[in-house]
């Protein structure tokens, strides 16, 4: 028989039988009130238990075991207003009181950056020109303007090539469609800038889209355009703030030209408004923004007018589709957006400048989408950027390496200026220079700068700004 | 503030995020309804014009979305259950519907899942 079932046929026994053994040692007084207990003590109830609280165990599901208060961070200072960051990021320095005054640092003029001569010299930017540059978003947050006493740029060789693109696009009345390529740092875009500089000197319109980025990751407002095959697409806000800085930047030239066409706009114009006017009636109210741009392209090619300085700086990012979306949410091709049409329409030379004028690009190597056709291009033995690449490719086109066909066409027939290192000549003008100003201490001699020029990859002149200047040991 | 369905919006917030608190709406629908009225993804609730706001309102009274959906899904589980289906019982109980174990890890079924489902 298991013993389970043996103990549970065990009868209990009488209580009575129980209480009997226990009560004689007990007073007789505690007998009937509590027969187990001797003391007093022992009748106390037990203590509450804590609530939550668990001893010997892990804790209850739900519970934290362990209570560790965090310091909390009492911040006194005030946070950043809306817009103040990006202000601080966007900041634009151009002048360093700590850094010497250049001497005999002349000016750069119309001649000066045509001139051979003047190859490997240093010129400064006329205030105005700076000015202007300035509203045109020309100058740029990474570069090293800020670590001299005020902007000048070196005279090199390719300066001198694009001051006579734009010399004889003025003279010759045709427009000249130029893209600018080059290693990371090489110089691409103070290039452009140089370009810009030349046309405000010469009296041009100029005309500049600083990140070309800005217009294709969909962080304007856009709207379709009526009436437009393929279906274009306006962007109101980007078009306002241009036509805000065509008018500051060209206003010396804008306010000299009057209104000669008509135009098809939404509200009157006033019969002898001048171009500086129009462009900020535009700029005011982005709803009109777009017929107004057209009509100031309208006045500007119209005969007589001064010739057009067209820029844009990151070029492969207006040559791939853009963030925006259509009404079908298919992706919009960046040459459907109106102003990137525009552009592209010039730099491909569908259509021509009629009083002459110069359509520069430049590539960003720091800042380059990826782009399909580049992941199916054959292995390049040298480093060049897929633009290049298409470039170079435009006349034996790899039928099997698959290419945006908008893309191949607005470039074809682009003039494309490589930009490599300094030449040793140039490199040791610059660092002179650097010398003059008091931001590079070392004597300037023909060893230091070979070694600073093969330092920066044989003359990559933002490498050799930063082994002259910035990395100062 | 902006009214979108009966609903306020602060200025400062994403359309995007916005469309996305009805209920029904998620990512590619608010993607969707955005390209279809040529609104930037990143545009914020004060970039909108009025005739945008008409159009997003019009657009979404046509929707299906908050109670209509909600009670379209009642309507589901209620029509399994009345035919007696499995799916319909298993909802009645409470349990996993589309054959999980459910000797551990149901957690989420107990939560949600009954005739009356919130949503």
């Amino acid at each position: 028989m298991p013993s389970s079932r043996c103990l549970l046929r065990l009868p209990h026994p009488p209580s009575s039988l129980l209480a009997a053994p226990i009560a004689p040692h007990t007073s007789t007084s505690l007998r009937h009130a509590a027969p187990f207990s001797a003391s007093a003590s022992q009748c106390m109830p037990a203590p509450a238990k804590k609530k939550g609280v668990t001893f010997g165990g892990p804790p209850a599901r739900g519970t934290k075991a362990l209570r560790i208060k965090k310091t909390v961070r009492q911040s006194t200072a005030r946070p950043p207003a809306p817009g103040e960051r990006r202000a601080l990021r966007k900041r634009i320095v151009l002048s360093n009181t700590n850094a010497l005054e250049v001497a005999g640092l002349r000016d750069a003029t119309l001649d000066s950056l045509v001139d051979e001569a003047m190859v490997g010299k240093v010129v400064g930017l006329p205030g105005q020109v700076v000015d202007s540059l300035r509203v045109v978003e020309a100058f740029k947050v990474h570069q090293g303007w800020g670590l001299f006493r005020r902007p000048a740029c070196l005279v090199r060789k390719e300066t001198v090539e694009i001051g006579r693109v734009v010399a004889e696009a003025e003279e010759q009345k045709t427009t000249r469609r130029v893209v600018l390529c080059g290693e990371r740092n090489s110089g691409k875009s103070v290039l452009l800038l140089q370009g810009l500089a030349g046309a405000f000197m010469r009296g041009w319109v100029v005309l500049n889209f600083p990140e070309a980025k800005d217009l294709t990751i969909g962080h304007t407002a856009y709207s379709p355009i009526p009436n437009t095959t393929p279906t274009q697409y306006a962007q109101r806000t980007y078009t306002a703030n241009l036509l805000s800085q065509i008018s500051k930047a060209n206003a010396s030239v804008l306010s000299a030209l009057q209104i000669t066409q008509s135009h098809d706009l939404p509200m009157p114009l006033q019969r002898n408004l001048t171009l500086d006017r129009l462009c900020e009636l535009g700029a005011r109210d982005p709803d009109i923004a777009w017929p107004i741009f057209q009509a100031l392209w309208k006045e500007l090619t119209a005969p007589g007018r001064p010739p057009v300085f067209m820029a844009l700086d990151g070029l492969a990012h207006v040559m791939r589709l853009s963030a925006y979306l259509a009404p079908d949410t298919k992706p919009i091709h960046a040459h459907d957006l109106a102003l990137v049409n525009h552009f592209v329409e010039y730099l491909s030379g569908q259509k021509q400048l009629g009083n002459g004028g110069v359509v520069m690009a430049a590539v960003s190597e720091s800042n380059q989408p990826r782009t399909p056709a580049l992941e199916h291009a054959p292995r390049r033995k040298q480093p060049e950027s897929f633009l290049e690449h298409q470039l170079r490719q435009l006349k034996h086109w790899n039928p099997y390496v698959k290419g945006d066909e908008r893309v191949i066409k607005a470039l074809d027939g682009v003039e494309v200026l490589r930009l490599k290192g300094l030449s040793r000549e140039e490199a040791r003008g610059v660092m002179e220079y650097y010398a003059a100003s008091g931001m590079l201490r070392n004597t300037v001699t023909e060893g230091f700068v070979s070694e600073k020029w093969s330092l920066a990859g044989q003359g990559i002149v933002g490498e050799l700004e930063r082994a002259a200047v910035r990395l100062r040991v | 503030m902006v009214l979108l369905l009966g609903v306020n919006f602060s200025e400062q917030r994403l359309v995007k995020r916005a469309l996305e608190t009805f209920y029904g709406i998620g990512p590619s629908v608010s993607t969707r309804i955005m390209a279809r009225f040529s609104i930037h993804p990143t545009a914020k609730i004060r970039d909108l014009e009025n005739k945008h706001i008409t159009d997003l309102t019009a657009e979404l009274t046509g929707m299906r979305i908050e109670n209509d959906l909600r009670r379209q899904l009642r309507e589901n589980i209620t029509r399994l259950r009345d035919m007696g289906s499995y799916r319909g019982r298993r909802h009645a109980m409470g349990l996993p519907v589309r054959g999980q174990r459910t000797r551990t890890q149901i957690q989420t079924a107990r939560k949600l899942n009954r005739i009356e489902r919130r949503g």
